[in-house]
């Protein structure tokens, strides 16, 4: 009852008819007010949670009756941090980032851990109090507001309802980890200006390993090509200390053949942090011959490398 | 229901600026959430640096909340910024 329920309100018809595409923008046109169409969305959101399929794990969990999956978050969202900030791409700084507690994925690495696998981390999430700070935050010199976690995609409605409650003209990031599902792109198509997506791992076994994530790298691509034709895009790449060739160069070589000339931020910074320790290779940072060797990679390929 | 007990002194997300840096032997320092007004301190302790130095030139209005220990630290060596 419940999937057929879902079935009759899904957000195909809704979404699609909204979609329109201008020459030469890959950005999805809206043909009502951002704020209008985030607000139903939101409450279409919300009703998936009875039978949530918003990330690639694809649980069919009841999230209202309480913490199921494998995110293990509830219905109701919680943020650990809300502050203007500099340190992510250069195009996209200042940026007022709301980062949301939970997670669908298990990164050992994860330098937000304890929030990012924890729904219950932080405070519990007002949708309207966080608006009026992004809203100030626009006022005094942000850029962009970005949404990001843990991972967003587990907070939909949350973040859809806060979408509503921003200025249309505010530029909105996505940042994700690109394991969401085609469910959950319907939902966010045309509310965000930008997607800022991580491509972490690149082959299977070591995603499974590093962050228990099975059949990791088709969901990734896929997100990504969707994304590419529905916003402007920027992927990321954490590069990892001694994965530079099994991770990094697929990635790279990935890239350079079916997303050429997209924006690409290869991020060198790797911090051991969390339970980085349970793996030998990711007990310390990357060495500078590591990452030298990564720009070199990314030069062969001829990526869009960017700040 | 029961209700979750509340933590003593628990401030809500954004309440304040928080940034994490990570300061290796090496001399190299890693940031993590970099706000503007961290950004400015680092970019005065090693003006060198390209990386922060775009960064702290992002102009918004928000106070300072660095404490001295943290300032003591950073200039113990000149160090280059790499953003986790």
């Amino acid at each position: 009852m419940i999937e057929t329920a879902l079935n009759e309100r899904s957000t195909d018809n809704h979404v699609r008819e909204d979609r329109v595409f201008e020459s030469g923008n890959p950005r999805t046109r809206l043909s009502a007010p951002r704020s209008v169409l985030a607000r139903e969305r939101a409450q279409i959101a919300r009703a998936m949670l009875a039978d949530c399929r918003f990330c690639a794990h694809d649980c069919g969990v009841n999230r209202l009756a309480g913490p199921n999956g494998l995110c293990h978050a509830g219905a109701k969202a919680r943020f650990f941090s809300a502050q203007t900030e500099v340190s992510d791409e250069l195009e996209l700084v200042p940026t007022f980032a709301v980062a949301l507690s939970g997670c669908d994925l298990r990164c050992d690495f994860c330098i937000t851990g304890a929030s990012s696998w924890n729904p219950h981390a932080g405070a519990g999430f007002d949708a309207g109090a966080v608006a009026a700070k992004a809203r100030a935050a626009l006022q005094n010199g942000a850029r962009t507001i970005m949404v990001l976690g843990g991972e967003p995609t587990v907070h939909l409605p949350a973040a859809l309802e806060l979408v509503s409650l921003l200025p249309e003209t505010a530029k909105l990031v996505w940042k994700t980890n690109a394991h969401g599902s085609a469910q959950a792109r319907e939902l966010l198509d045309g509310l965000f200006d930008v997607w800022l997506a991580d491509f972490k791992f690149g082959n299977d076994v070591c995603a499974q390993r590093l962050a228990k994530v099975p059949g990791y790298v088709r969901v990734v691509e896929e997100n990504l090509l969707w994304a590419a034709g529905h916003s402007e895009l920027i992927v990321r790449h954490l590069l990892m200390p001694g994965h530079v060739e099994c991770c990094w160069r697929p990635v790279a070589e990935w890239l350079a053949a079916n997303l050429s000339g997209v924006k690409v931020n290869l991020r060198s910074g790797f911090w051991p942090a969390w339970h980085a320790a349970r793996h030998a290779e990711l007990r310390r940072t990357v060495s500078t011959p590591q990452s030298d060797r990564a720009i070199a990679l990314a030069r062969q390929f001829g990526l869009n490398l960017i700040p | 229901m029961k209700k979750r007990p509340t933590q003593k002194g628990f401030k809500s997300p954004g309440e304040n600026q928080v940034s994490e840096l990570l300061i290796l032997p090496d001399g190299r320092i890693l940031v993590h959430n970099l706000t503007q007004p961290f950004a400015e301190l680092l970019a005065e302790l090693n003006p060198d640096c390209e990386q922060i130095a775009s960064r702290s030139s992002c102009r918004t209005e928000v106070k300072a909340d660095v404490t001295q220990t943290t300032f003591a630290l950073l200039r113990r060596g000149q160090s280059r910024i790499i953003r986790p």
